[in-house]
């Protein structure tokens, strides 16, 4: 109990790593419903996998002399991000379009890039030895030694996220549940897909940054899959989601800083815990109805 | 019209008048519904022209009843949620941040179509034809000029077929509607049409329902009444 009062107090050393968490596991939920809901979620595995990529190919560029943007810490890490962005925007326009072309098998597509991006990581961490600790740290994910700068803009970015997926919720779930019906009414279904998709870009850009692959991919689709027998409507699907997101974060830090435990691994069993309590609570309903 | 490069109906030559209805017939795979699609603007034609000019000229308003098997069951929504979909025409984004909806008319199109009792119900736990009447309330609210429907009766018993039927001669009635309605049979509804397109053999053909009892329509029409 100690240790939780401790960890919110305001002058909590690690509070921008509590704060940091808490919003990305707010947030990334409320993407990760779109996943769910378009059956999409391997596109939750495959992109932070391809984050990922892009950012050891941004390092392994700057190891091989590229260093625009090298120097400080700080410019390592927005070159990481460019190539992150760069990465993930890339495979979400080709997943996209090969998705409304509607040919061939979307798992087969999603399992091929997860292989190939998994495979790229490793090849270019391997031929870049000197930035090896920095990015390995980066794919890890730094929340722990996040930045008074970082953490700020880490909130701009995923405040602009969650409040756009707010306001245009209804365009987002129109284009998602009926394309025709968006179409007859009048409704750019391009332009609000390419909107949510950049959404979905940024997201797991800067969490893959923040956070590390598997903890992003946990966000995206465990509080989702946990909410959605519980939700009606969009809204309460959503809210209800990132709430779980947020509940896996907090209760994830606390236990990782108690018992001194990896904060990723322990974040993601949290979330997969809740889901394993809802269905448990749904399968004792069915049985007592 | 048709699909990529794969024509699947050719040569079609018709216009509809506002305040008909219009039965859209053929057997299964004649194109009926790629016709439907293409004249809702949801495929352009391969060639030729289209043109959809609704009341002062302007486009046509829609409401468009797909057939419901098209409706993905995994999302989490009420009849009233689906329903009040018929009125994102516009952001209106003012009103969203003010938190004002539109939910008293979203009543009325659901009362409109018989399903005031459903809104709270979840969609995907619905029969056929509640179903149905929840499309429908969706087409209404979104204020349409043309009703356009894709199989509406298919998968439905008999008697929740007459009550649909009934419900869609009273809305083209009331609310001076233009229908079309595609469907493989005809038996049931062929008292409601105006008129009849025809599609068979890569064609469509058009005409009023006397006109089109004719030749190869009449047989089918006292084949599927007999």
């Amino acid at each position: 109990m100690s240790q939780l009062l401790e960890i919110i107090k305001p002058d909590f050393l690690l509070h921008h790593a509590v704060y940091g968490s808490l919003v990305v596991g707010l947030v990334c939920p409320l993407v990760g419903v779109y996943f769910v809901l378009r059956r999409l979620v391997f596109w939750g595995v495959a992109l932070p996998q391809v984050s990922a990529a892009g950012i050891a190919f941004a390092f392994l560029l700057q190891g091989l002399g590229l260093n625009y943007f090298s120097g400080s810490e700080s410019q390592e890490k927005h070159l990481a991000i460019i190539g992150s962005l760069i990465f993930t925007g890339l495979a979400i326009l080709i997943l996209a379009w090969l998705e409304r072309r509607s040919q061939g098998m979307s798992e087969g597509r999603i399992g091929a890039i997860y292989a190939a991006a998994g495979a790229a990581s490793i090849l270019f961490v391997a031929w870049n030895a000197a930035g090896e600790t920095e990015m390995l740290g980066l794919l890890k994910g730094e929340i722990v030694s996040i930045s008074e700068a970082d953490f700020h803009a880490m909130l701009d970015v995923f405040g602009v996220v969650a409040a756009t997926m707010l306001v245009f919720q209804k365009e987002f779930l129109l284009v998602s549940y009926d394309r025709d019906m968006a179409v007859t009414l009048g409704r750019n279904v391009l332009l609000w897909d390419v909107l949510l998709y950049a959404l979905v870009g940024l997201t797991i850009s800067l969490g893959v940054m923040t956070v590390g692959p598997l903890v992003i991919f946990g966000f995206l689709v465990l509080p989702p899959m946990t909410a959605l027998p519980w939700s009606r409507g969009i809204m309460s699907f959503s809210v209800l989601s990132a709430l779980l997101g947020g509940i896996s974060a907090f209760g994830g830090f606390y236990v990782s800083y108690t018992y001194d435990l990896p904060l990723g691994p322990v974040v993601v069993a949290m979330a997969f815990i809740l889901l394993l309590l809802s269905s448990a609570v749904r399968g004792v309903r069915a049985a007592l109805s | 019209m048709g699909y990529g490069k794969n024509a699947v109906l050719a040569g079609v030559d018709a216009g509809i008048e506002a305040g008909s209805f219009v039965g859209i017939l053929g057997h299964n795979g004649s194109g009926k519904t790629t016709l439907l699609r293409t004249l809702l603007g949801l495929i352009p034609p391969l060639k030729g022209q289209l043109v959809r000019r609704g009341a002062g000229l302007g486009l046509v308003r829609f409401g468009y009843v797909p057939q419901k098997e098209r409706l993905d069951p995994l999302y989490p929504l009420s009849a009233f949620d689906v329903v009040a979909m018929g009125t994102y025409r516009n952001v209106e984004l003012f009103q969203r941040l003010r938190g004002l909806g539109r939910r008293g008319f979203v009543q009325d199109c659901l009362a409109a179509a018989g399903a005031q009792t459903l809104a709270d119900k979840l969609y995907s736990d619905l029969s056929g034809g509640q179903k149905q009447r929840v499309l429908i309330a969706r087409a209404l609210a979104a204020e349409p000029e043309v009703l356009a429907l894709d199989e509406p009766l298919a998968g439905i018993d008999v008697t929740t077929q007459k009550a649909l039927l009934k419900l869609l001669g009273e809305l083209k009635q009331d609310r001076g509607l233009t229908i079309l309605m595609v469907s493989h049979r005809i038996r049931a509804e062929k008292g409601l049409f105006t008129h009849i397109l025809w599609c068979n053999d890569g064609k469509a053909a058009m005409g009023t329902t006397e006109e089109m009892l004719t030749g190869e329509l009449k047989e089918i029409f006292h084949g599927e009444a007999g």
